[in-house]
């Protein structure tokens, strides 16, 4: 939960996030990775400005949520939950939406330094193990997948 | 006072650096960032790519605004335009796509009526030939080449073709200084492909240590190249070469943190120096000539900021032209699915890649598409997590959940990409000007971009997408999608200061000196009459190394009176 936003505002990002990046048989969803936790710092450091916007994000979400489905977004069903995002993406949300899941993959897979993909469970997903510096002209060779056994 | 001043120490300024005080010029250069070092790079997208701290110190706060109608008014635009803040500027973080442009760039309105008939040029462009040819400037790009280190594979040393380099390389008077960066699986087998389809793909051309060079080291493929500088100086950015060079002469006096307000001029029009804000002080610096380096959008900025009594309306901006003639670049990108192959893209550099030119400037024929021009197209390295999962996925896979998580698992390493870079033509309408209402953090107005794709460049990025689907599949690819477009690569930018022999419809000379300030020289995509289609940089150092070399071997008649240390010794 996040600290620059307001309480009811946290609780419906992470629901929200929860929903764009959920946990399940891939892995880690975006709670357990703590993008959350990227969020809060990209609007801290973005300040009043930020904050401001994301709070009039969320706020319009909610409303999108109660108009379409009739509740709190979080209560929803994961369906109707989709249902308000996809809505959001390509409706008058379609701006904020955007830069929601922007700031939600940046929080996925950046490096766990900035708080999130904690455990690298975005990077995992993605099969990537990670920066190094030094790429051998093996590390560079396509691989052929085994045959089934 | 000091020989040359020039304002901004990058790519082209940093050449200009070089040339100068080789010829024993004192050289004084303002740059408005840093200076960094290789020990401060680290392997951190969030840091390089969505905060572009290189980019912070100022041009973050001065982006230009964007329009599409050039009576609507300008907000914020959809694609990056920033350049990096800093000595060695944008090639402290470009990956280096080192490419020669062909005779076709330098001629296009010429050569398309010659070849397709006056009704091929597109209405209302403003397409023109430059006043300097493929020829001329050879020499050129071969001293650039040498000096920051290009590594590649020539195709036409002498006029005699080599196997193996681009089929469409214009002679060369030798090949490159390193050979290509590593080839890898993925560079192959795209290479294999093209090779099947009858093109003619080449190793990219790279401002990159394939080899030490320059007394740097050779990359190590990090795969953090791009919008990051080099964390063991590799790349051939004119911090790590040029600039080294010059400073070594006791030449070069670099002052950073150095933010130009204008450029001055005389009665007579000719300038006199600039006036910068260092350390929150405003000083003055004076010169015998001024080379303005800035990038395409300060460069513009700068002159119409600068009127004087002799420039009442901008400095060397009295036909109006300044901020005239914009242009970009349109990138199509495309993805394909290598199934049950782990392509290995999350490593290397950008410029770690097979192009291909069979479909760029006029080498192939146009009869009968609608549009004139192309552009490069590029199989490259460099997937980096966040962008890799920003990527959209094929049509029918969800944006977010579930879905898109299980393609993600699935499919992340048997994903490849192909960019290309359209050229775009100049139209009456596509400019720069100062913004009536945005500002910068210092209360100064920013540039304001108006710009629409043309039918030309939409048509052309549409052939090129087709191109990049055959490509993909003759690799393997079974799935095969694009982004969504167009997409405008604004960082290449060009135009605002255009280069021509006619002051009525250009800003500079073709030596890259103003028409009505002639101790003023003006470096940087700004001069290009045309886009080209293949990255700027490499072309625009060269004209910045042949203007400085002009400014040298013509110091009496453009800057008037013995250099500084000449008459010192007097």
């Amino acid at each position: 939960m996040t600290s620059a936003l307001g309480r009811g505002s946290a609780a419906l990002l992470d629901a929200v996030l929860e929903r764009l990046i959920p946990e399940d048989e891939h892995g880690p969803g975006a709670l357990a990775a703590g993008v959350p936790r990227y969020i809060e710092g990209a609007l801290e450091r973005g300040g009043e400005p930020a904050v401001e916007r994301w709070e009039a994000g969320l706020a319009a979400l909610a409303a999108l949520a109660r108009e379409v489905a009739g509740g709190d977004f979080a209560a929803l069903a994961p369906e109707a939950q989709d249902r308000v995002l996809g809505l959001a993406a390509g409706g008058g949300e379609a701006a904020f939406f955007a830069e929601l899941r922007q700031r939600a993959i940046e929080g996925m897979f950046c490096d766990p330094s900035w708080g999130g993909n904690a455990g690298e469970a975005g990077w995992r997903l993605l099969g990537y193990a990670g920066p190094r510096h030094v790429w051998t002209a093996a590390d560079q060779r396509i691989v052929e997948a085994q045959p089934a056994p | 006072m000091t020989d040359v001043l020039i304002v901004g120490l990058g790519g082209a300024g940093g050449i200009a650096a070089d040339v100068l005080t080789r010829a024993g010029l004192e050289v004084t250069a303002l740059e408005a960032g840093p200076r960094r070092s290789a020990g401060e790079m680290t392997l951190d997208e969030v840091r390089n790519d969505v905060q572009a701290w290189l980019c912070a110190p100022k041009a973050l706060g001065e982006l230009p605004t964007w329009r599409t109608d050039p009576s609507g008014e300008a907000g914020a635009a959809a694609w990056p335009l920033a350049m990096v803040n800093g000595v060695g500027g944008s090639t402290s973080h470009y990956p280096g796509l080192s490419a020669r442009f062909h005779h076709w760039n330098f001629a296009p309105r010429s050569t398309t009526i010659a070849r397709y008939g006056a009704s091929a040029i597109p209405a209302g462009s403003t397409v023109a030939d430059w006043p300097v040819g493929y020829d001329e400037l050879e020499p050129f790009y071969d001293a650039v080449e040498h000096a920051i280190g290009v590594a590649g594979r020539a195709g036409n040393v002498g006029g005699e073709r080599h196997t193996g380099g681009s089929a469409f390389e214009e002679r060369r008077m030798r090949g490159y200084p390193l050979p290509p960066l590593r080839r890898t699986g993925w560079t192959e087998l795209t290479a294999d492909a093209a090779r099947g389809l009858g093109w003619h793909p080449f190793p990219a051309p790279a401002a990159i240590n394939s080899l030490p060079y320059n007394g740097n080291p050779e990359c190590t493929y990090c795969g953090f190249c791009t919008a990051n500088g080099c964390y063991r100086d590799a790349r051939g950015s004119t911090d790590a070469t040029a600039i080294r060079r010059a400073e070594a002469t006791g030449l070069l006096r670099v002052e950073t943190g150095a933010r130009v307000l204008r450029i001055e001029s005389g009665v007579d029009g000719r300038v006199t120096g600039a006036t910068y804000v260092q350390d929150g002080r405003e000083r003055f610096c004076g010169a015998r000539a001024v080379l303005l380096a800035a990038f395409t959008y300060e460069n513009t900025r700068l002159l119409l900021l600068s009127r004087s009594p002799a420039h009442e309306n901008g400095l060397a901006n009295g036909n109006d032209q300044v901020g005239r003639h914009y242009m970009a670049h349109v990138t199509p990108f495309a993805f394909g699915r290598f199934p049950g192959r782990r392509l290995n893209l999350f490593n290397g550099t950008w410029s770690q890649a097979t192009c291909v030119d069979d479909w760029n400037a006029d080498n192939f024929d146009h009869a009968g598409l609608g549009f004139i021009g192309g552009g490069l197209l590029a199989a490259s390295h460099e997937f980096k997590p966040i962008a890799f999962a920003g990527f959209p996925p094929p049509p029918g896979v969800p944006h977010f959940g579930s879905g898109w998580k299980a393609w993600l698992a699935d499919n992340a390493q048997s994903v490849g990409a192909l960019s290309g870079q359209m050229e775009c033509l100049s139209y009456e309408d596509n400019r720069l000007d100062l913004d009536p209402r945005a500002r910068d953090p210092y209360g100064t107005p920013v540039v304001r971009v108006t710009f629409r794709v043309g039918e030309n460049e939409l048509r052309g990025s549409a052939w090129l997408a087709e191109r990049q689907e055959e490509w993909l599949r003759a690799a393997g690819a079974d799935r095969v999608w694009h982004a969504p477009g167009p997409f405008v690569e604004a960082r290449h930018c060009y135009g605002g200061t255009r280069m021509g022999d006619d002051p009525g419809s250009s800003v500079v000379d073709r030596y890259g000196f103003a028409h009505t300030a002639p101790n003023l020289g003006i470096l940087g995509g700004s001069v290009f009459p045309s886009s080209g289609g293949h990255n700027p940089t490499l072309t625009l150092q060269a004209l910045a190394w042949r203007t400085a070399q002009r400014l040298a071997e013509r110091w009496d008649d453009i800057a008037g009176g013995a250099p500084v240390r000449v008459a010192k010794s007097i």
